[in-house]
């Protein structure tokens, strides 16, 4: 009878140590301030590599897919891909006019970085700078998917 | 066993393939980096509201970035759904903050794993295709899904059309440069 108490009390402890040690709201993680150079990209067309998918060649897929409601990213000049949650301390990121403008630009960007299984997420405050697309890709890429 | 018989055992079969969880949705390979066809149980979140607390009670109403968060902590980041140019949000929303079970691919490149959502089966209820945003912006023109102009919905999208007006398809309008 002992043994079985003793068990009980032993799961009780892990099952209250599991709910306390879980990530949700109530234990959000501490970011880091961070200014990122980049270009805002299509998430999905950068990582699944399904086509070629920075600058102008890829500019009109970028507004579709932004549009589409597709998470926006920003390529930074560190080669790391971020997940933008907030643009100018605006949350409505999923399919939002003012983000639809900015595709293929490069920006500089000031923001909170959070880092959870693989992914960085950024959410950003301020925008320092928007140097407008610089990637001149469709020299060599043409206008990607389907040619027009 | 008589003939009629048999044709109703069959007929049933049959039935029970195209009903029955788990046997007639799978996740076609896409051949993504890294690819892994998955299917998983987790709560629809918002991704700003698990990592910052900053929690509106509808997951931001579709305008935020939502992820699947999994019983082991795992968060998710769902990019794609089946449709053409189109994420999972719309596929999600209706059933924030409950358990899903989702199918599709992992992708994982450039050390960024995520997620394309092909179906997604919410509690008690059957198996649905991620295709949502096309049948909203179908429903929203008074159009059927399977019309040609809803699959085509990126070049027929007026904000669409209107941004690409004024930027161009390589957005250097501004400079001068159009294909």
């Amino acid at each position: 009878m002992l043994r079985v108490r003793n068990y009980l009390l032993a799961a009780a402890a892990v099952s209250l140590a599991v709910f306390l040690t879980a990530p949700g709201p109530a234990q959000a993680a501490q970011p880091k301030r961070v200014t990122v150079t980049g270009e805002i990209i299509d998430s999905w067309c950068y990582l699944s590599e399904i086509m070629w998918a920075t600058g102008s060649a890829h500019h009109q897929c970028a507004v579709w897919c932004a549009r589409g409601g597709v998470p926006v990213g920003i390529l930074g000049d560190d080669e790391q891909v971020y997940i933008v949650l907030k643009m100018n301390n605006d949350p409505d990121v999923i399919g939002d006019h003012g983000i639809l403008r900015m595709q293929s630009n490069e920006v500089v960007v000031e923001g909170d970085l959070y880092v959870r299984d693989s992914v960085k997420y950024l959410a950003i405050d301020t925008i320092i700078d928007d140097h407008g697309i610089v990637n001149h890709s469709h020299d060599e890429f043409d206008i990607q998917p389907f040619g027009d | 066993m008589n003939k009629s018989y048999k044709s109703i055992l069959a007929g049933l079969f049959a039935l029970a393939l195209f009903t029955l969880p788990g046997l007639a949705v799978a996740a076609d390979s896409w051949g993504l980096p890294g690819e892994e066809e998955v299917r998983f149980d987790a709560k629809v979140t918002d991704v700003l509201c698990v990592l910052s607390g900053d929690c509106p009670p509808d997951c931001g109403a579709g305008k935020r970035v939502l992820g699947l968060l999994k019983a082991d902590g795992e968060l998710v980041l769902p990019v794609k759904n089946g449709g053409p140019f189109t994420g999972a949000v719309a596929d999600l929303l209706p059933y924030c903050g409950t358990t899903v079970t989702a199918d599709g691919l992992f992708t994982v490149n450039y050390g960024v794993k995520t997620f394309a959502m092909q179906f997604v089966k919410p509690q008690e209820a059957k198996w649905r295709r991620a295709n949502q945003f096309v049948k909203d912006w179908a429903a929203a023109h008074g159009l059927e899904a399977k019309d040609k102009k809803a699959r085509s919905w990126f070049r027929n999208d007026e904000t669409i059309v209107e941004i690409i007006g004024e930027q161009g398809k390589l957005g250097l309008k501004d400079k001068g440069i159009e294909p």
